[in-house]
């Protein structure tokens, strides 16, 4: 091994030493600095993987949504569109689609309401989210009953309840047959809420999007793309007023930093110039302080990170689950799918290691350069 | 052999509070001899020491070292003199390291690390191996008896015990001369006469050693060879050898 090797080892050694004997200080500089990384890197790996999750989700949605707008609010489509919209030419298929939201002033949740047609929601039946299960402790074969727009009960038997792993889009969801949803909300027959339009080439939805307006002036077309834009800026904005609510803590914790990291004691000042004066250079006493920035802020910085990956990921970020999720009544369960988005933490390592470690070096610039004489006059 | 040549230190140049601690002192100290700076405080003793330890730079005048094989690439007026009064930083840090070893008044060690690692301090950015370094200290330790407070952390330590601490560091890096300022200004009568036979077995291992005092037992040690006067920042008996 080289000299320099032996020198940097050497120091990092003393470092250690070093920062074992003010355990106080510096545990407690460690804990704060690494319950901010915790947070910000929970945060990173939270929002990039719901962002990730509901871009998956959003695959499976349809290439378009045809709206109707009435007074420039969004009303129901009638069905006579479908007909009209399939002949334009690249348009393969068009489904009219029967949702809405139902209000459970039992548990003051919102459900969603879905027309299904497969045979899980055949008319008296039903499938729920497991979210509405566990809220009205539902299991298959139970009875939902719903209050009707009349007042009137409508009782639905449960024949599934969604897994779990589905629980991110279908926790709140009840599916229920076209008549029973007719029924339930006097819904105008003939109307849809929407139409789900798919078209054969990606590259053609704007075109046909234009036709469609053309044909139906008073629709609305929403490309899938514009809705995951969409949801992008909703996890950026969620993730931008968590950040907002961290930002006192954070800077709390940047003045407290910059106070331990820039300040130094006398003891310092008088080490530094024992160390002068037994013949370290300049640049080995920075070296020193170096490697203690780096260690505190490095340690905090892997360990807040390997914490935070665990929160998120295995435990589901409970910390955090109710402010960024977005459910009011029924937050769903379900595991995020680790995403890990290197830029972002290459930025928070940037953010957090560098400025700890250069604001711990610079203060003892000033105290390395003094004259090592310094030391014989204490 | 250290030779200084019309060194004066001035502070404060050319300021009404300007203060000359050192005026215009050339000297000759001879190698593995027990030579004693002795003056009142204010004298300018440990100026002087500062400027020959490579700590500080004398305002004027020139520091020769003969005969010491410092660690610079280069050396001038014949193969073994440095003139190290016009060094760069980079080199006046390294003759200090490989050349001096230091022995404060007030020792100077750190708190809150054990005694062996104090003693192994001035090594660490030699880049020599710490096994090596750490035997070596290990050695000094036992030299001085106090072996058994390796681990302890110096906070724990007598004054005495402190002192040898203090020495043992100064010899880490094995070098051939030891400037030690007011060494026993801590120290009761005991101690003192424990420091000089230490100081006395160093000058038998062929080190050359310029103590700072204006203790008498230092002065007027028997293992001193000689005694240089100071005053007012200029020598006012350069003493002969005893």
């Amino acid at each position: 091994m080289n000299n320099s090797m032996e020198r940097h080892l050497n120091i990092l050694e003393f470092t250690l030493a070093s920062l074992l004997r003010r355990k106080a200080k510096n545990l407690s500089l460690l804990a704060m600095y690494l319950l901010v990384v915790f947070m910000l890197a929970s945060l990173l790996f939270f929002v990039t993987a719901l962002k990730r999750e509901a871009a998956i989700i959003l695959n499976d949605a349809p290439d378009m949504i045809v709206q109707r707008l009435m007074a420039g609010r969004q009303d129901l489509v009638p069905v006579d569109y479908v007909a009209g919209i399939a002949q334009i030419k690249g348009v393969t298929a068009v489904r009219p689609r029967l949702w809405g939201y139902y209000y459970d002033a039992l548990n003051g949740a919102n459900f969603t309401i879905m027309a299904g047609d497969d045979s899980a929601a055949g008319s008296g039946k039903t499938a729920i989210g497991s979210g509405v299960a566990k809220t009205r402790n539902l299991m298959v074969g139970d009875l939902l009953p719903l209050i009707g727009y009349d007042k009137s009960p409508v009782m639905l038997e449960i024949g599934t309840i969604f897994p779990s792993a589905s629980d991110l889009i279908a926790a709140d969801l009840i599916v229920i047959s076209p008549d029973d949803f007719h029924h339930l909300f006097n819904f105008p027959a003939g109307q849809a809420t929407d139409l789900a339009v798919t078209v054969r080439n990606p590259k053609e939805l704007a075109t046909v999007a234009a036709k469609i307006v053309s044909r139906f002036p008073d629709s609305r077309p929403i490309l899938k793309s514009e809705i995951q834009r969409t949801y992008q800026s909703i996890f950026d904005w969620r993730g931008g007023m968590m950040l907002l609510v961290l930002a006192s803590s954070l800077l709390s914790f940047i003045i407290f930093a910059w106070d331990k990291a820039t300040g130094l004691s006398a003891e310092e000042r008088k080490e530094i110039g024992i160390l002068k004066s037994i013949g370290w250079e300049t640049s080995d006493v920075l070296l020193l302080k170096f490697w203690e920035g780096i260690v505190i802020s490095l340690t905090a910085f892997l360990l807040g990170t390997v914490l935070a990956y665990g929160h998120v990921f295995f435990l589901s970020a409970p910390l955090f689950a109710q402010a960024l999720k977005g459910w009011s009544v029924l937050y769903p369960h379900f595991r995020l799918v680790p995403v890990v988005d290197v830029y972002q933490l290459a930025v928070l390592f940037f953010l957090t290691v560098v400025p700890y470690t250069t604001a711990t070096i610079i203060p003892c610039w000033r105290a390395a350069t003094i004259d090592p004489d310094a030391a014989m006059r204490y | 052999m250290i030779e200084l040549s019309g060194i004066t230190k001035s502070f404060n140049s050319g300021e009404p509070n300007q203060f000359t601690a050192v005026d215009n002192v050339s000297l000759v100290v001879h190698p593995q001899r027990i030579t004693v700076l002795k003056g009142p405080s204010g004298s300018g003793k440990t100026s002087l020491l500062t400027m020959i330890g490579c700590m500080a730079r004398p305002t004027s005048g020139r520091i020769f070292l003969r005969g010491v094989a410092a660690a610079v690439p280069f050396q001038q007026e014949g193969m073994d003199s440095v003139e190290i009064t016009s060094l760069p930083e980079r080199f006046l840090n390294d003759i200090r390291r490989s050349t001096f070893g230091f022995i404060f008044q007030q020792f100077n060690l750190v708190k809150g690390i054990s005694v062996l690692e104090n003693v192994m301090l001035p090594a660490y950015p030699t880049g020599e191996r710490r096994p090596d370094f750490r035997a070596r200290a290990l050695g000094l330790l036992e030299q001085f008896s106090i072996s058994r407070h390796a681990g302890q952390r110096i906070e724990l330590l007598s004054g005495g015990e402190l002192q040898r601490v203090a020495i043992a560091r100064a010899l880490i890096n094995n070098p051939a001369i030891i400037i030690a300022d007011e060494p026993t200004a801590h120290l009761d009568s005991k101690l003192s006469q424990e420091f000089m036979a230490i100081v006395g077995r160093l000058k038998g291992e062929g080190k050359s050693v310029l103590i700072a005092s204006h203790d008498p037992i230092v002065f007027d040690s028997p293992l001193i060879d000689r005694v240089v006067e100071m005053r007012d920042g200029a020598v006012v008996n350069s003493g002969s050898s005893r």
